[in-house]
């Protein structure tokens, strides 16, 4: 009795201060179910507060001035509204229920989003298209009118790579530890899983976590959030899948308290049988299901949340310019092919990420609360590969099999490169680089074929009628020519079958799996009992394993599979030389299992084979963050301390491992180790003296922690309450990523030697030798008023130290190498800018712009090894074989190939309060650029002589290709320091001090731009229409279509990445270790790119009831 | 309420139905091989030549580019007998078709035949044979040893490389890197694309290399058969076009220990096969050139070149009777090299001077996926109980 007095009493008390004080409040529902809207933001924008609405969509703001005033509301999925009220001095203002229209527009957008940046998840290779930024915020007038208009270009916030972004879920790290991505396949057309969200701008205070470089966002999934009722829901496109049909069902906040919402979502398209349309060759099933519980008590709330999209589809690859030109399509699709008369695709992806969260939130008091979440992830990501073994490549754009591998020159006026006599598309795109349809190839027309340095012709190889033959074959899009062959391939093995039934099938379907398994935990505490002092410490306990190995898919007529690294057997015999062993002796080294009981014998029966290991990541952080308001400005700093740490354990004994430690033990057996870990290697050595090593056994390699210190800060100087200044800046260290870490994580243990320099630090300096330090800052002037709102942000950011990994196939080395680049740094600077004006009742014009200059501001040092232990060179005056070559990659003052760096766009919106919406979009993209491959501008091909004083055979300046400018005409003078670094006396630099290479040699490293010749071209046209129909009984239907790309610009490049290889022929007449040089055939390699899709759409049909 | 379920029940059912995603059916030998009775129905359009009627028809001395105002392989040309040894003769690609068939006999991944293989056809109880030049890396795990296949030859290229026949494609050699290269640049039979070759050729049954037919016999018997010396008579060429290509036996021989122009190999605890091309093995480095190594084998009184490529897989090992001691041992072992016969000719001065440099006449042991070197049985001294067993060179016998 004493205590409801006492709570009576103080509810009174509460009451008469808000009474006594100015105070507003207010309820926020949805126009059409009269439901409460959750989280949407409230503002006075004259007085510059806010608050969210709880989940009965309420709000109350305390100790306002007494004045007129305009009250902004904002969520996800809804119009924003706008109210006026004139607040009355010391009363508790009560506003009547503010109705939200919902915006199918946006809705439908996302959506569209969310299954693009899903279907651009890069696969094991590393390769794929750079993904959009995803996050749309509709708070941020610049986020909420780029993240859609912007993604089919590519773009990306402030040129950032993904990996700056931080991905969150009810508070919960999302984003992969191995590889700084968030996997939205696991929301794959779960659109209602995936409406609300908080999403932070980079370097601002955020509330659920540290933040970053990068925008954070935080998925919110509960239950709560959604209004009761059925939703169903029906979409037809023309992408890569064609349908999909969706019902959600939520309850709303039952009176226990509970809350659920379920939704499944069914995404379709059988194989599209037909060329040169959006997705051809591609299949496309997913069946995604979200399911969310939450209860609700006074102070504390409790969420259940699990989700999944079990996905199969089909994949398309980037292609070079010859065969988009012959195609003339830039939907050519070379990975799939007819199987006895049915479209097949060799790449599949099979994806499932179910994931279950449980997130607990209690409110001690209005002054404490707390959060916790935890949340198990296992993502299971595999793709399908065509591989074959002692087989002809069964690609039908494997460049031998392209017209232009029968035209060495591939010019078609090289000698007068400005020339009008050059080649034009049909949309007037200029080709200054190369040629494949060009002179006549027969001797009479050879004068204007390419004459090479030492005055000899680079000509055609085969005569005209054969060239025509072959591209007339791509023209018509030939199935045995441009598409997978697969009834020759089954021909292939079912031969082999007769000829050699035990031995290993000639080509099958491999399946690459790149499993994640996450395990992690938050807890955040936030505190407000100090006046204007808001305290938020947060932890973050996170345990990920990524799972890599191989199965065989499809033996496609074979009898078995013989699992050997085809690159050692072919090799066998120089690996056998250059460790002084016999083949026999070293056998093991072709075998990915050497104490394989099986003999390598592989069938298609699940077991794994190739490679088959484990990357163990963990990561604790810990963070704490003041933000303080006052009348005039808000400030705020945080501090995180992120632990961190990275171990391989593999399952299988890796030949080549093996192989490397022999020859590192035969040498100086100081850096045997390496290949195992240290623990592992005294194990397997200990197995193998006592004749014990056994297939499927674990070893597990070394542990490599990291600590890296965290530190941002912030200031919001209010002008007046609708013009603010706001000042951020960042400074950060951040380990590698586990993909950069190991040098060839398939095969060994090895990591990057920066990494090792860490593990031993004896100094701080040394500590940090592995992470990237980040440096960032950024000003923004907001503004915000009825007609017209608008921000213009500055930002500039710098990183250092920072690590890549590549792989490639070697010229030089003739086999697969891995490099590993360090020492990277990379500026980011440029502006964002954004102004809508409304434009009457009806019309509001939108401006956004993103002016960016995103470059690499330092060369990197490279090491390079060959993944099947072939060394890379010999040292000439010693005899002695280099299995480690380092070199320096000449990446200063290159771009960064992360999107364009200029965007402007154009919006025109429609809103009729008979719930019409309608919007065009004209967006203008430029400044986007190749991604520039290191193994073409290494130190070592412009001067003959690596960093390690290594010769390379076949280099740009050689009597050979004499291919460098120099200053005199005469052939390149160059000299050495110490430390190997050149000084060229003679040669032409450009700005970054590279030297100039004569045409058509500049072809091979220049970097190229990605925009369309013709201007244009640069342009696309974005237009949606849409209606929202309110039935009785609180139903609607909603109606909308969407069209990208209006005009169908198909010559829009949104990304591409230069070949590393380098044309390359031998020399004869020598008896150096390699024979090469440097062709002038500078399109033998060419680049690859990846196209826009041209004009599609997405109508959507939604009912509610 | 109703209305609910109805939609629920209809959402779900589609669910299940749309799973459904399956690949097309696994293929049979039924699908991709043809029978003899497709074989007439695919070629009921124009003929099915022997392969000697087939270069009689179509091959001519001169060929298609040989009056072309182009830079001719220089060395090729003949003025004494207005000969080419490198020609090239276009085939129709209209009219009627032109097929050919045959079984192969090669196989050229590490197998000694790099993107080319060799057909037989059994004419009469004789070996008729033709090479055939593809631009198909590893291309015997496509086409194995002992597949016959049809090939629709319209559209494609009959000529002479070195002098020796082959299907193929005019091809315009530039490599302006090569030794010598001045001579070499022009016009010559090329490798067939890829895909022009799959389009042309489809695989008659399943391979069967039981019924490949090989040609036992002895050096003597052989060179009587065969020009000794270049040849421009044309009874002469015949027999040298007829010869080419064959699968042959040879017995009664011994690797003498001597590499090609009669240069005498080196020891291996002397001389790496890694560096030098005198190493006493099959086929030393040629620093990756790629061109073949050649080993003496003999009878005692006549003698052929053993060719093998560098990337055979019995390049390394050491000749039969040789190891790194020496080569003092090679005439005492005796036996039978299997491979085909080859005859190369590329200088027009070994022509106009009448006289063989050593390198024409050759044997290409056959390489056999996972058995290597078997073809070559050798006995010690004719001891059938000491059988020659391949051995591989060790890098630690090397000094």
């Amino acid at each position: 009795m004493r205590n409801k007095l006492f709570s009576l009493m103080a509810v009174l008390m509460v009451a008469v201060c808000a009474v006594a004080q100015t105070s507003l409040k207010g309820r926020v529902i949805d126009e059409s179910s009269q439901e409460p809207v959750v989280g949407a933001k409230v503002t006075l924008a004259n007085q510059n507060i806010s608050t969210t609405t709880n989940a009965a969509g309420e709000f109350t703001l305390l100790y306002l001035e007494a004045t007129d005033e305009e009250v902004i509301i904002e969520a996800e999925g809804y119009m924003a509204g706008l109210e006026l009220i004139n607040l009355k001095e010391n009363q508790l203002n009560q506003m009547d229920a503010i109705r939200l229209q919902q915006n199918i527009v946006t809705q439908a957008q996302d959506e569209i989003l969310l299954n693009l940046t899903e279907e651009e998840m890069s696969d094991d290779e590393g390769r794929s298209q750079q993904q959009a930024s995803s996050s749309s915020a509709s708070t941020d007038v610049f986020n909420a009118n780029t993240s859609f208009a912007w993604s089919t270009a590519r773009y990306r916030n402030r040129g950032y790579q993904s990996y700056a972004e931080s991905y969150y879920i009810e508070g919960l790290n999302f984003t992969s530890q191995e590889r700084g991505q968030f996997n939205y396949s696991a929301m794959g057309g779960l659109n209602d899983a995936s409406r609300y969200k908080e999403v932070l701008n980079p370097l601002e205070a955020t509330n659920f976590s540290f933040g970053g470089l990068g925008q954070s966002t935080n998925y919110l999934m509960g239950a709560s959030r959604y209004a009761q009722g059925w939703k169903v829901g029906a979409a037809g496109t023309n992408r890569n899948y064609k349908a999909r049909i969706n019902a959600t069902y939520a309850s709303g906040v039952l009176p226990n308290g509970w809350a659920f919402i379920g939704q499944l979502a069914y995404r379709f398209s059988p194989y599209v049988d037909n060329k040169g349309i959006i997705g051809e060759g591609i299949k496309y099933y997913s069946l995604g299901y979200f399911f969310s519980a939450e209860k609700i008590w006074d102070n504390a709330r409790l969420k259940l949340i699990t989700f999944g999209a079990p996905t199969e589809r089909g994949q398309n690859a980037a292609v070079t310019q010859e065969v988009y030109d012959l195609t003339g399509s830039n939907n050519y699709n070379p990975y799939w092919g007819y199987q006895n008369g049915k479209v097949r695709n060799s790449r599949i992806v099979k994806s499932y990420d179910p994931s279950l969260i449980a997130a607990y939130e209690h409110k001690f008091n209005e002054k404490h609360w707390l959060k916790v979440a935890a949340g198990y992830h296992y993502s299971m990501y595999s793709n399908s590969a065509l591989t074959f073994y002692n087989a002809p490549d069964p690609r039908p754009d494997y460049y031998r099999n392209l017209p232009s591998f029968l035209w060495d020159g591939q010019i078609a006026n090289p000698n007068n490169e400005n020339s009008a006599g050059q080649l034009f598309d049909d949309n007037g795109n200029h080709y200054p680089w190369g040629l494949f349809i060009g002179e006549d190839m027969k001797g009479t027309n050879l004068g204007s074929g390419f004459i090479g340095a030492d005055g000899n012709l680079v000509g055609p190889s085969v005569d005209q009628t054969q060239y025509d033959a072959l591209v007339q074959l791509w023209q018509s899009r030939d199935n045995k020519t441009t598409q997978i062959d697969w009834d020759n391939i089954y021909a292939a093995n079912l031969a082999n079958n007769y000829t050699d039934p035990n031995g290993s099938a000639r080509y099958m379907l491999e399946r690459r799996h790149n499993d994640l398994q996450e395990l992690m935990a938050s807890v955040n505490y936030v505190n407000t009992a100090f006046d204007h002092l808001k305290m938020t410490v947060g932890a973050e306990l996170k345990y990920s394993q990524g799972i890599h190995y191989k199965t065989i898919d499809d033996l496609l007529g074979g009898n078995q599979w013989i699992d050997i690294d085809a690159f050692a057997d072919r090799d066998i015999k120089e690996l056998a030389t250059n460790s002084g062993f016999t083949q026999e002796d070293i056998s093991n080294v072709r075998k990915n299992e050497i104490a394989d009981d099986y003999n390598n014998v592989i069938k298609a029966d699940g077991r794994h084979f190739g490679y088959d290991y484990r990357i163990n990541m963990q990561k604790a952080n810990i963070w704490f963050q003041n933000e303080w308001t006052f009348n005039e400005v808000d400030l705020y700093y945080a501090i995180a301390f992120n632990y961190s740490s990275m171990q391989r354990t593999t399952n299988m004994l890796n030949g080549r491992a093996w192989y490397l430690t022999k020859v590192a033990e035969e040498r100086t057996g100081a850096d045997a180790w390496k290949y195992y870990g240290h623990t592992a290697y005294n194990q397997i050595k200990a197995l193998e003296a006592a004749g014990k090593l056994k297939a499927g056994s674990t070893y597990v390699g070394d542990i490599h922690t990291f600590l890296d210190p965290a530190f941002k800060l912030g200031a919001n100087y209010k002008i007046n309450g609708r013009n603010h200044l706001k000042l951020n800046a960042l400074a950060e260290t951040r380990a590698p990523f586990a993909r950069d870490a190991y040098i060839s994580q398939r095969v060994h243990d090895r990591v990057v030697d920066n990494i090792y320099t860490h593990d031993k630090a004896k100094s701080l300096v040394d500590f940090y030798a592995a992470s990237e330090r980040v440096v960032s800052a950024d000003l923004t002037y907001e503004f915000n008023y009825p007609i017209v709102r608008g921000r213009v942000t500055g930002f500039f950011t710098q990183s250092w130290n920072g690590t890549e990994l590549n792989g490639y196939y070697d010229d030089e080395a003739r086999t697969f190498v891995n490099q590993a680049m360090t020492g990277i740094d990379k500026r980011y600077m440029g502006i964002e800018a954004a102004l809508a004006v409304k434009m009457g009742t009806y019309f509001t014009l939108t401006g956004v712009t993103s002016i960016g200059d995103y470059r690499y501001t330092s060369d990197a040092t490279a090491i390079q090894s060959a993944e099947n232990g072939m060394p890379m060179t010999q040292n000439l005056a010693t005899q002695e074989l280099v299995f480690e070559t380092m070199d320096k990659v000449l990446l200063k003052g290159l771009k960064l190939s992360t999107g364009p760096q200029l965007n402007a766009s154009l919006k025109l919106s429609f809103f009729h309060p008979k719930m019409w919406f309608a919007d065009v979009t004209v967006s203008y993209h430029d400044w986007n650029y190749l991604s520039v491959a290191p193994s073409r501008r290494m130190q070592g091909l412009y001067t003959g002589r690596r960093l390690d004083g290594t010769s390379v055979n076949g280099w740009f300046g050689d009597s050979y290709a004499n291919a460098i400018q120099t200053t005199d005409n005469t052939p390149l003078d160059v000299t050495f320091d110490a430390d190997g670094n050149p000084t060229y006396n003679n040669a032409v630099l450009d700005e970054n001090g590279v030297p100039v290479l004569k045409y058509p040699y500049n072809i091979m490293t220049m970097q190229e731009s990605l925009a369309a010749t013709n201007p244009l071209n640069r342009f696309l046209i974005d237009a949606s229409v849409g209606k929202l129909i309110y039935l009785p009984n609180r139903q609607s239907v909603s109606i909308n279509l969407s069209v990208t790309n209006l005009t169908n610009n198909t010559h829009f490049k949104t990304g591409g990445y230069q070949q590393a290889r380098l044309p390359r022929a031998v020399r004869q007449g020598e008896k150096d270790y390699r024979n090469s040089v440097i062709t002038a055939n500078a399109w033998k390699y060419p680049s690859k790119y990846y196209y826009a899709w041209g004009a599609n759409f997405f109508l959507t049909v939604t009912y509610k009831f | 309420m109703k209305t609910s379920k109805y939609l629920s029940y209809i959402v779900l059912s589609t669910f299940v139905l749309a799973l459904v995603s399956c690949e097309p059916d696994p293929l049979k030998s039924e699908d991709v091989f043809i029978t003899e009775a497709q074989v007439a129905e695919i070629t009921a359009d124009g003929k099915v030549y022997d392969l000697n009627e087939f270069l009689d028809t179509f091959m001519t001395e001169e060929g298609t580019y040989h009056n072309d105002t182009t830079p001719y392989r220089e060395r090729s040309y003949d003025a004494t007998h207005g000969l080419y040894l490198y020609s090239v003769d276009t085939l129709p690609q209209a009219g009627p078709g032109i097929y050919i068939r045959g079984r192969i006999c090669t196989d050229d991944y590490a197998g000694n035949f790099y993107k080319a293989m060799v057909i037989q056809q059994i004419v009469n109880g004789e070996q008729q044979t033709l090479r055939i030049s593809v631009d198909l890396g590893s291309s015997g795990g496509m086409y194995h040893m002992g597949q016959e296949i049809l090939v629709r030859c319209n559209g494609l290229a009959v000529g002479r490389y070195a002098n020796q026949p082959q299907l193929c494609v005019p091809s315009y050699n530039n490599n302006i890197y090569a030794m010598n290269a001045s001579q070499k640049v022009g016009w010559c039979p090329g490798r067939i694309n890829s895909s022009e070759f799959r389009r042309a050729t489809r695989m008659i049954g399943t391979p069967d290399p039981d019924k490949l037919q090989y040609d036992e016999l002895t050096l003597a018997e052989l060179y009587a058969q065969v020009p000794q010396k270049p040849t421009t008579d044309a009874a002469g060429m015949d027999k040298v076009r007829k010869a080419d290509g064959r699968l042959v036996r040879i017995k009664g021989v011994h690797f003498t220990g001597e590499f090609d122009n009669n240069g005498t190999l080196a020891k291996c605890d002397t001389l790496h096969p890694d560096s030098s091309s005198n190493a006493n093995v099959f086929a030393p480095t040629t620093s990756n050139i790629g061109y073949p190594q050649s080993r003496l084998i003999s009878d005692g009184s006549k003698s052929i070149m053993c060719s093998s490529s560098e990337y055979a897989k019995f390049a390394y090992y050491y000749l039969p009777g040789a190891d790194r001691h020496g080569v003092t041992e090679c005439a005492n072992w005796e036996g039978t090299v299997t491979g085909i016969l080859g005859w190369y000719l590329d200088k027009a001065s070994d022509l106009a001077s009448n006289k063989l440099d050593g390198y024409e006449w050759s044997v290409t042991p056959r390489g056999i996926p996972g058995i290597g070197i078997e073809d070559v049985k050798m006995y010690y001294q004719g001891d059938t109980d000491r059988p020659w067993k391949p051995e591989e060179f060790n890098p630690n016998d090397y000094q």
